[in-house]
């Protein structure tokens, strides 16, 4: 038992400790050795651009993809098939004004209404959701094969205040609803959406037609390019850019299958589901750890499907900017809090003999290596780049290193204005029409806000996934904070 | 989608290989050293950078002209000695001889090419002694030695005015000029004596007032400020700051002893700043 906390802390304090470590290393050498410390962000600067053209193709690739496929009927490519779709909605503080337009999306989607039950899951702790259940149901509840509002009884024995623990709630109750309509677990596909999340259209024939085609259907979830056009016209500058380069990080990873996991809204097979017993009913990050649960439960031999459709979200701001700060941030951190996976994921290695020590490595390593880079390349890149300038003192800047670190730097920071261009005109193709009520000029503040990048870097690039590290390794943990949203116009 | 993967995999290796390739040729630049390729070894250098005020400026390296203007930076340079010209039209040229080590840069970054100007002309004849440029109303200042006499002009020499006679019982030479900020007034001292002359012309009611001329024979003046009301003067002496009165009668107001002059330098101009917030706080109400 002891050993157990041991390790468990262990393993939590290791994310933290490298990133730090790393950090405190090139500060420390920026005082006693400059040279040293200049050679390491040159070489550090050159990984960047590589890297930058690298994933910026992959971009590409995605977004041609997705451009690609953006207009097929699924549907009518399905084979015939005796499928449900459960979708699981959890609620905690989302007005009607949130709700309604998922709920809207669903009912206008492409695909038999018959074979979706929805399940609203509200949380018993918030008085007003009673209420608004009771509004929806009688909205919606008659559209689909089955409608279910559950409300998830607060201080439940072993559950934190998270998202998973009222996703679970919900599962289960969905799951009496299956068996005593004789449906099997098997022939349930469930998605779990964020509250305001809206679907496209094809959304469920896409996903039925990818589960149907799929080697080994229960071996895998799906997921779907997360955009967040919802209110994308009338969120404030900082807070768009952040979310289109949300988008677009998904996207590039939906090139790298081999790294693919969980994020935010996705699908997967309902029996995998139960057979893993469910989300995680004490952790934060539940949309990446139920991947990592199936990955350990099935040996190793679990996958994640890339679906090229959307699913739109609201981008979180207030009616502040300093407030729509404080929220990105808060919403960065707790994305970045899925370095808690680290420690579940290792742990189940540990306790694992039948997936093969290199896949162990490679994924383990993975990892660790995505959330210590998150959690550096700002701070090396803009903070400790100019620290052997200035502390190298005369003697270093008499030297050629000295003189040639600004400009490689420089050299970065152009480069990164010109892929940044390719991402703007990307990010124009996938912006859905300028709604009514919203000024022409609002395309070329769209285009102008890109020159915010390096301040947004310097703000929301490294410093949550540094905090959710730090936290991490003190054993401070943190509660489930969702991103209240709001469709207001600022 | 498989195809897809495959084009990423030759994408990840090209990077891979573009990565470790290019890695010695972006190191050795950085740290100044050159590839020889005959030998295939990395041979040490040195590098130049030049700025200049104007930009622009044609580059003579060892009297070989570079494709580059200023600002430049010259690199992979081997060790050695190195004459630099540097020419702009209608400038002066900038030569200079450097010396290139390895592995260290040479900054020529604070050049100034100073230009011809075939129509400088000389705006006066006589001795000037001293002058205060004023900027904001475009007029210059004088105090001829040898005529005893302040003058003034425009910025261009022209218009040439005598204000006033110098009076007499200072000794000369002054240390520095400064106008009031209604100009109406001149000072100007030297190590004990201030001096108090009255540049108004005919219709102002101080005309003609006598120059005034205060003297402090136990004490090192060190500068004098006009006051904004300009009717006062701050004095800073070798022992303390006080302040006069433009007047014949004045008391000077001891406001800081500096026991320390010039010695803690910092404290003393922390006591002045506090002296002209004092003052300008003390005005305000």
């Amino acid at each position: 038992m002891i050993n157990n906390i041991v390790r468990k802390r262990t393993l939590e304090i290791i994310p933290g400790l490298i990133s730090w470590s790393l950090i405190f290393t090139l500060v420390l050498l920026a005082f006693i050795n400059p040279v040293a410390c200049a050679i390491i962000i040159i070489v550090f600067d050159f990984y960047w651009i590589i890297r930058t053209i690298y994933l910026t193709t992959l971009l590409l690739m995605a977004h041609h993809r997705l451009y690609r496929e953006r207009l097929r009927n699924w549907l009518s490519d399905c084979p015939k098939n005796s499928l449900y779709h459960l979708i699981i909605f959890p609620v905690y503080k989302e007005g009607l004004d949130i709700l309604r337009p998922s709920l809207e999306a669903l009912k206008n989607c492409n695909y038999p209404k018959d074979k979706l039950v929805v399940v609203m899951a509200f949380e018993e702790r918030n008085p007003q959701t009673k209420d608004n259940a009771k509004i929806l149901e009688s909205e919606f509840g008659k559209i689909f094969r089955g409608y279910l509002s559950t409300f998830h009884p607060d201080g439940l024995p072993g559950e934190k205040r998270t998202k998973g623990a009222n996703a679970t709630w919900a599962a289960k109750k969905a799951k009496e609803f299956f068996n005593s309509q004789g449906i099997k677990d098997d022939e349930v596909i469930i998605s779990c959406f964020d509250a305001d999340t809206c679907v496209d259209k094809e959304y469920f024939g896409c996903l039925t037609y990818h589960f149907l085609k799929s080697p080994d259907p229960h071996r895998s979830s799906y997921q779907p390019m997360p955009v967040y056009n919802n209110n994308i016209w009338q969120a404030p500058s900082f807070a768009r850019l952040v979310e289109i380069s949300s988008s677009f990080c998904q996207m590039i990873e939906s090139m790298r299958l081999e790294k693919f996991v969980t994020f935010s809204s996705h699908s997967m097979s309902f029996k995998t589901l139960v057979d893993i017993d469910y989300w995680p009913v004490d952790m934060v990050s539940d949309d990446s750890v139920i991947y990592w649960k199936a990955f350990l439960f099935h040996k190793g031999d679990y996958r994640v499907v890339p679906l090229y459709i959307t699913v739109s979200m609201d981008v979180a701001y207030a009616d502040s900017f300093f407030k729509t700060i404080k929220m990105q941030y808060k919403q960065k951190r707790r994305w970045a809090w899925g370095v808690e996976n680290f420690p579940f994921l290792i742990d189940g290695f540990i306790n694992d003999h039948e997936i093969p020590l290199i896949k162990k490595i490679r994924r383990g390593f993975h990892l660790l290596e995505s959330h210590v880079t998150w959690a550096i390349w700002a701070v090396i890149l803009v903070l400790i780049g100019p620290l052997p300038i200035i502390f190298g003192g005369v003697f270093f800047n008499q030297m050629a290193i000295g003189f040639n670190l600004s400009k490689i730097t420089g050299l970065l920071f152009n480069f990164t204005l010109f892929t940044s261009l390719v991402w703007v005109i990307l990010s124009r193709i996938i912006l859905p029409p300028r709604p009514k009520g919203i000024s022409w000029w609002k395309n070329i503040v769209m285009i102008m806000e890109w020159f915010l990048v390096p301040f947004i870097i310097l703000i929301l690039g490294s410093t949550p996934a540094l905090d959710a590290q730090t936290h991490l390794a003190f054993g401070r943990y943190m509660e489930f904070n969702p991103t209240l949203k709001s469709k207001k116009v600022v | 989608m498989f195809s897809e993967q495959r084009i990423r995999g030759v994408l990840f290796y090209l990077s891979l290989v573009a990565f470790f390739a290019g890695l010695p040729f972006i190191l050795s630049f950085a740290l100044g050293y050159k590839l020889n390729p005959r030998t295939l070894k990395f041979t040490q250098t040195g590098l130049i950078s030049l700025k200049t005020h104007p930009q622009g400026a044609r580059i003579y390296l060892d009297s070989k002209l570079l494709d580059e203007k200023t600002p430049a930076t010259i690199q992979e340079l081997l060790p050695g000695v190195y004459n630099i010209r540097l020419e702009l039209e209608e400038h002066y040229s900038w030569v200079t001889q450097v010396s290139v080590e390895p592995r260290k840069v040479v900054r020529l970054e604070k050049v100034i090419l100073f230009p011809v100007r075939p129509n400088i002309k000389q705006i006066n004849q006589g001795a000037i002694a001293s002058f205060y440029i004023d900027k904001d109303r475009g007029r210059i200042y004088y105090f001829s030695q040898d005529e005893n006499a302040f003058f003034v002009s425009d910025m261009e020499g022209e218009k040439f005015e005598r204000l006033n006679n110098a009076p007499e019982g200072f000794t000369y030479p002054l240390k520095e000029l400064k106008i009031s900020a209604d100009r109406e007034k001149m000072a100007f001292f030297n190590d004990h004596q201030i001096c108090i002359v009255y540049l108004n012309p005919e219709k102002s009611l101080l005309y003609g007032q006598t120059p005034l001329v205060l003297n402090y024979p136990n004490q090192r003046i060190s500068h004098i400020f006009w006051h904004s009301d300009s009717y006062h003067l701050l004095l800073i002496m070798d022992r303390n700051i006080a302040i006069i009165e433009s007047s014949p009668r004045t008391n000077p107001i001891n406001l800081v002893n500096l026991n320390k002059w010039p010695g803690d330098f910092i404290m003393i101009l922390i006591k002045i700043c506090f002296i002209s917030a004092t003052f300008s706080a003390a005005r305000t109400v």
